[in-house]
């Protein structure tokens, strides 16, 4: 099979399951939604700093991901399907494939709950096209090492509660230079002065990802 | 390593020997020249300076250490052998012992220079921080392990595990350290080892100690290897106990 042809049908067969059920993301949706109606019970009326905004939006991003792309790997264990695929496509085609489908769940969380917090702390940004960078290149590193991660972590018994213990603190690069591109975007200033988070952004998407291409191999053959 | 992972027991006990004399003699000698010998005092610093014969040697250990288990790690994906995910496992938990004891002594020598007349041990320090960071990481690496049953299945994934976290780990030892404002010397403009902050009369107890505590990392980890290797061979059945050894081309 050609080889984008097959990422492209296992991620048309992710998308298609997931519409029929919507598990994954109402499970995303509605995680991140409950955390930051709690933030903003917690926080009340007052205004907080962009710092501390920012890193609440992170930190509900990065959470709603731990918990809710878990799912796609060990449905596959599930459902009997794994022998399947690694019969009929190469290992980079299902990891192409998962990566795909998990990005566009990331990209949803990351809308709708920035969208909702904007909304419910009433915070305006400064440099939308800070702030969208920004996420964008986050929301890329995080996809690639939670898409890994989640593919260990299916191949474990314990299941659930381990992607969160894993992920997390190989995370902190993401959500330390997250936060401070996110901060100075809310802040307003330009894009010269997040160029330090950026570039380490970059570099963290780049190098996970290259890592997780080259040893997806070892987690998808029996 | 790879000679010796080839003999029945995977550590060469003449070379064993040898290195524990050494190390023996020399951490020895390390302690009395580190507690009493002379040192320049420098402000801030004081008596506090000769935490530098331990609390660095200690990081260079974690470095080997994490720098050894990931090697084993790349050889076990490779070829299978079992003897190189015990290996991993155990240069693991060498890290983590060492990483351990850096924290503690870092935390020490913080406390009397950094923070000292308040009170405070820990203060948010990025290399502080991203170093117990990178301990939270190879805890997860034992919990994953944990979590597995069969062991072709936990060696491979712990494996990978292993390699995804050391691509993650100079972001956080080398590039967020140095965006940050730190107190580390190795931070935001203060070079770590010049002139100013290793004086030429500590070198000759600063080079032995670091020689020293690898020594003693690999004496702790050679023998953690011998110990659960003999495990693996008690507790497989007879066939396939570790008896030849010369795993490393058949598999």
């Amino acid at each position: 099979m050609d080889w984008f042809a097959g990422a492209w049908a296992i991620f048309r067969k992710d998308l298609r399951i997931e519409l029929r059920s919507r598990y994954a993301a109402n499970t995303l949706l509605l995680f991140a939604l409950g955390a930051l109606l709690l933030i903003a019970f917690a926080i009340g009326p007052q205004p907080v700093s962009a710092r501390v905004r920012a890193a609440l939006l992170w930190i509900v991003l990065l959470f709603a991901a731990s918990i809710g792309l878990g799912r796609s790997f060990v449905a596959e264990y599930e459902g009997r399907t794994a022998l399947l695929l690694r019969l009929h496509t190469r290992a980079s085609m299902v990891f192409a494939g998962k990566l795909l489908f998990n990005l566009g769940l990331v990209a949803l969380l990351t809308l709708v709950a920035t969208g909702v917090f904007m909304l419910l702390l009433g915070t305006s940004v400064g440099s939308p096209g800070l702030f969208a960078g920004t996420l964008a290149l986050g929301a890329l590193g995080l996809t690639s090492v939670t898409t890994l991660l989640s593919a260990l972590v299916a191949r474990a018994s314990g299941g659930g509660p381990l992607l969160p213990v894993l992920l997390l603190p190989l995370l902190v690069p993401l959500l330390v230079s997250g936060v401070g591109a996110t901060r100075k975007a809310l802040l307003g200033q330009r894009w010269i002065t997040a160029q330090d988070e950026l570039l380490t952004l970059v570099g963290f998407a780049g190098a996970t990802l290259s890592a997780a291409v080259l040893l997806f191999d070892y987690v998808w053959a029996e | 390593m790879s000679s010796s992972s080839q003999t029945a027991l995977p550590v060469n006990r003449r070379l064993y020997r040898g290195v524990r004399g050494l190390v023996v003699v020399v951490l020895t000698g390390v302690i009395i020249a580190g507690f009493v010998g002379e040192i320049p005092q420098l402000d801030i610093l004081e008596q506090s300076a000769r935490n530098l014969y331990f609390h660095v040697p200690m990081w260079f250990s974690l470095m080997a250490a994490t720098i050894v288990s990931a090697y084993h790690s790349a050889h076990y994906l490779r070829r299978g052998n079992r003897v190189r995910d015990l290996r991993a496992r155990e240069a693991a938990r060498i890290a983590l012992i060492f990483g351990g004891l850096g924290i503690v002594t870092g935390m020490v020598w913080a406390r009397f220079t950094w923070y000292e007349g308040t009170g405070v041990w820990w203060n948010f320090d990025p290399k502080q921080s991203m170093a117990a960071v990178l301990l939270l990481i190879y805890g997860g690496y034992f919990v994953l392990r944990d979590a597995i049953d069969a062991p072709e299945a936990r060696g491979r994934i712990a494996a990978v595990y292993n390699l995804f976290a050391v691509v993650t780990m100079p972001f956080l030892l080398y590039i967020l350290p140095r965006q940050m404002p730190s107190l580390h010397p190795g931070g935001e403009g203060s070079p770590a080892f010049s002139q100013t902050d290793l004086a030429p009369a500590m070198r000759w107890v600063f080079y032995p100690s670091v020689l020293a505590f690898l020594g003693l990392a690999w004496l702790l980890y050679t023998q953690r290897v011998r110990l659960s290797w003999l495990r693996e061979g008690l507790a497989a059945p007879a066939s396939s106990a570790p008896v030849d050894g010369e795993q490393d081309g058949e598999l």
